[in-house]
């Protein structure tokens, strides 16, 4: 009965379809959910404004993709965002001592050293990582002490305040990157945006994204058909520093303050981001986008509970069941694959 | 995929019941920003700013910020772009509130500061805390007298990036150190955490196992350490806290913590939201930015006439 098992075989599409876009259709799920029960929940501002939040940890959760795809996890996104808000914030109100001399950077200057520091700290991350074959868990959560450890020493614990610069050293400007905006669109959804854009093109088109995706499918396998492993483990942890000390600037700009607890457990939320996208803990699975719109996911799930009136405790709840429904969905969807391909074998042997 | 879509109902369902709003003849909406309410201190700090604020007609929308300055900037975006009326804020941190405070002031919102200050004046409507430095002199003063103006003490301090933590050390030092047969043997932070607190005096303890006394920069901390004193047997050791929280006035009756200074919560919150109401209804600031209200000394002699950090009514006397 050839033409029942097609039919079997259609709906078994289809619903591994509605599975595999599973973090478009939560968003809009949480979009349905909000639009219903908050009044101006959809109106161009609460959305601009959403996504400038949904922008942080999108950044951060990007440069964590890099990372998960090869199969690995960087726990340490959260502390090295603080420690580069924290070289930051003393680049601009402290200056830079050597010997008896203090210079004081310009702006774009203090970005430059800043986001070399941040990725600095993932080259280590990487490199530890690589040439000591050290768990990623573990020689992360070293750098998660580290980077903490070293962002409060920068000031004693203090925070930075008031990071305007003087018009006399040539510093001013540091927060037009985070108030400023370009087509009434702020700079972090652009830097979002480009980031997103730059990354689908890395994994999509160039080697390297090739062969992240190689060594997180089957190491050994990437590592024979003569894949640097070293080097891409070191590249995407790398990256990821990139993108954390990008998250750093951005939130000390927006707050024209560095404080030291800057970004403290944002790592869960950009891990929950990537896993929500469709990416799979073990490596070899999952897409940009797809973290894209799961940290939209999160960060709409977070506003819209504010602005719903749900109390913090519950809103721990309702995210902690957000997240982990999805990787059920997952799981559902890892076995309906199976299940799709076999029915395919099986149709074409009838058809033989 | 049948039991998926009935979860997902299950969820949407528990979702909307629990933001069941009616915002039927409201007077505007009014946002509470504290930290986080594990700490009872800003649990109720917050529940009383609500209960004031829809006694007198508005909306209200109490959330927190988790001591997480870029968090609490985008509760402050959310509250203007959902058009609150007015802000009442305990800040997570003194320099890094500014631009949020600011922010809100561009967009015409109002922002009533509440037992946190700022690093500047001019940006928020009010600033009103409590007399932190008043209130750890007068806890200083009977610690000093039921010391014997003698002995070993050890200070457990609040998290330095707290200006708090500054004044309460200060007000408690003016006065000790003018006792010279006071010693303080260590002195270290715990961040306000009652966790931190338990694990440091069972460290100190190890290196000073007779200490007199104990001075803490908070309530939390004081059960921490209590806690830890009474698990190494040493229950006669005198602790004191600050803030005057249900448990530890329950600890004050029960003989255990001797003392701490009542922060003035109730009428700080209550303060704030008459301070806003009064702004809303008639276009100008009632009072000037800055305001402290003094705190109050709870010992075993009137501990049972205050709770929630407020007095009970009818209440005068612990006989």
């Amino acid at each position: 009965m050839p033409e029942i098992k097609g039919k079997k075989a259609n709906w078994l599409k289809i619903e591994s379809f509605i599975m595999k876009g599973r973090a478009f259709i939560a968003l809009i799920f949480v979009l349905i959910i909000f639009t219903i029960i908050v009044p101006n929940f959809v109106n161009s501002t609460n959305l601009v404004v959403m996504t400038k939040h949904v922008a942080i940890y999108a950044t951060l959760a990007i440069g964590m993709t890099f990372v998960i795809l090869t199969g690995g996890i960087d726990l340490s996104v959260g502390s090295i965002a603080g420690l580069c808000a924290m070289m930051a914030g003393g680049f601009i109100n402290e200056g830079i001592t050597i010997g008896s001399n203090t210079f004081y950077p310009s702006v774009p200057m203090v970005l430059i050293l800043t986001m070399a520091i941040g990725t600095f700290c993932g080259i280590i991350n990487g490199f530890i990582i690589a040439k000591f074959n050290v768990a990623a868990f573990i020689a992360t959560l070293g750098m998660w002490y580290v980077a903490r450890g070293f962002a409060q020493i920068r000031s004693n614990g203090l925070t930075f305040p008031n990071l305007v610069g003087r018009p006399e050293l040539g510093n001013t400007g540091f927060p037009l990157l985070g108030a400023g905006s370009f087509l009434g669109v702020s700079y972090s959804i652009w830097i979002m945006l480009a980031f997103m854009l730059a990354s689908i093109f890395i994994t999509r088109k160039l080697p390297f994204g090739r062969h992240v995706y190689a060594i997180g499918g089957n190491e050994k396998a990437a590592r024979m058909s003569g894949v640097s492993i070293d080097k891409t483990k070191i590249g995407v942890y790398a990256i990821s520093g990139f993108c954390s000390s990008v998250v750093g600037l951005i939130i000390a700009s927006q707050l024209v303050a560095s404080h030291p607890m800057t970004g403290d457990s944002y790592e869960m939320t950009a891990i929950a981001a990537v896993v929500l996208g469709g990416a799979s803990l073990s490596g070899g699975i999952g897409s940009i986008g797809g973290t894209v719109i799961g940290a939209f996911v999160i960060g709409i799930l977070s506003d819209g509970l504010v602005m719903a009136g749900v109390s913090s405790f519950w809103q721990q709840v309702a995210k902690g069941i957000v997240i982990v429904f999805a990787v059920i969905i997952d799981q559902v969807q890892r076995r309906l694959q199976e299940r799709v391909s076999l029915s395919q074998q099986v149709e074409e042997k009838e058809n033989a | 995929m049948k039991k998926s879509l009935l979860f997902i109902v299950v969820l949407a369902l528990v979702l909307s019941s629990v933001a069941a709003v009616s915002a039927a003849e409201s007077k505007g909406l009014i946002y509470v920003i504290t930290p986080s309410h594990s700490n009872p201190f800003f649990g109720s700090e917050a529940e009383i700013a609500v209960a004031k604020a829809e006694e007198l007609g508005y909306t209200t929308k109490s959330v927190v910020h988790d001591d997480d300055a870029n968090k609490q900037m985008e509760l402050f975006e959310t509250a203007i772009a959902e058009g609150a009326k007015a802000i009442i804020l305990d800040n997570a941190g003194a320099d890094a509130t500014v631009s949020a405070v600011q922010k809100a002031k561009d967009a015409g919102i109002p922002t009533f500061l509440i037992d946190r200050e700022i690093s500047e004046e001019g940006i928020a409507a009010a600033q009103i805390v409590s007399n932190n430095y008043q209130g750890a002199s007068m806890v200083a003063e009977y610690f000093v007298e039921l010391m014997e103006e003698e002995g070993t003490y050890i200070e457990l301090t609040g998290r330095d990036t707290d200006t708090n933590a500054h004044v309460r050390s200060q007000g408690y030092h003016d006065v000790i150190d003018e006792y010279t047969d006071m010693k303080m043997i260590a002195q270290d932070t715990a961040n306000w955490d009652q966790t931190e607190a338990f694990e440091k005096m069972e460290t100190m303890l190890q290196a000073n196992p007779d200490v007199k006394g104990v001075i803490c920069g908070n309530d939390t901390m004081a059960l921490g350490a209590k806690a830890a004193l009474d698990a190494a047997g040493k229950k006669d050791v005198i602790v004191m806290g600050f803030d005057g929280s249900d448990d530890v006035i329950q600890s004050i009756k029960d003989g255990g913590i001797k003392a701490t200074g009542l922060q003035p919560v109730a009428a700080i919150s209550i303060a704030a939201v008459e301070q806003a109401d009064y702004y809303l209804t008639n276009g100008k600031f009632e009072k000037e930015e800055k305001q402290s209200i003094d705190c109050v000394l709870i010992n075993a002699e009137n501990a049972c006439m205050y709770a929630k950090f407020a007095p009970i009514e009818g209440v005068t006397s612990c006989d």
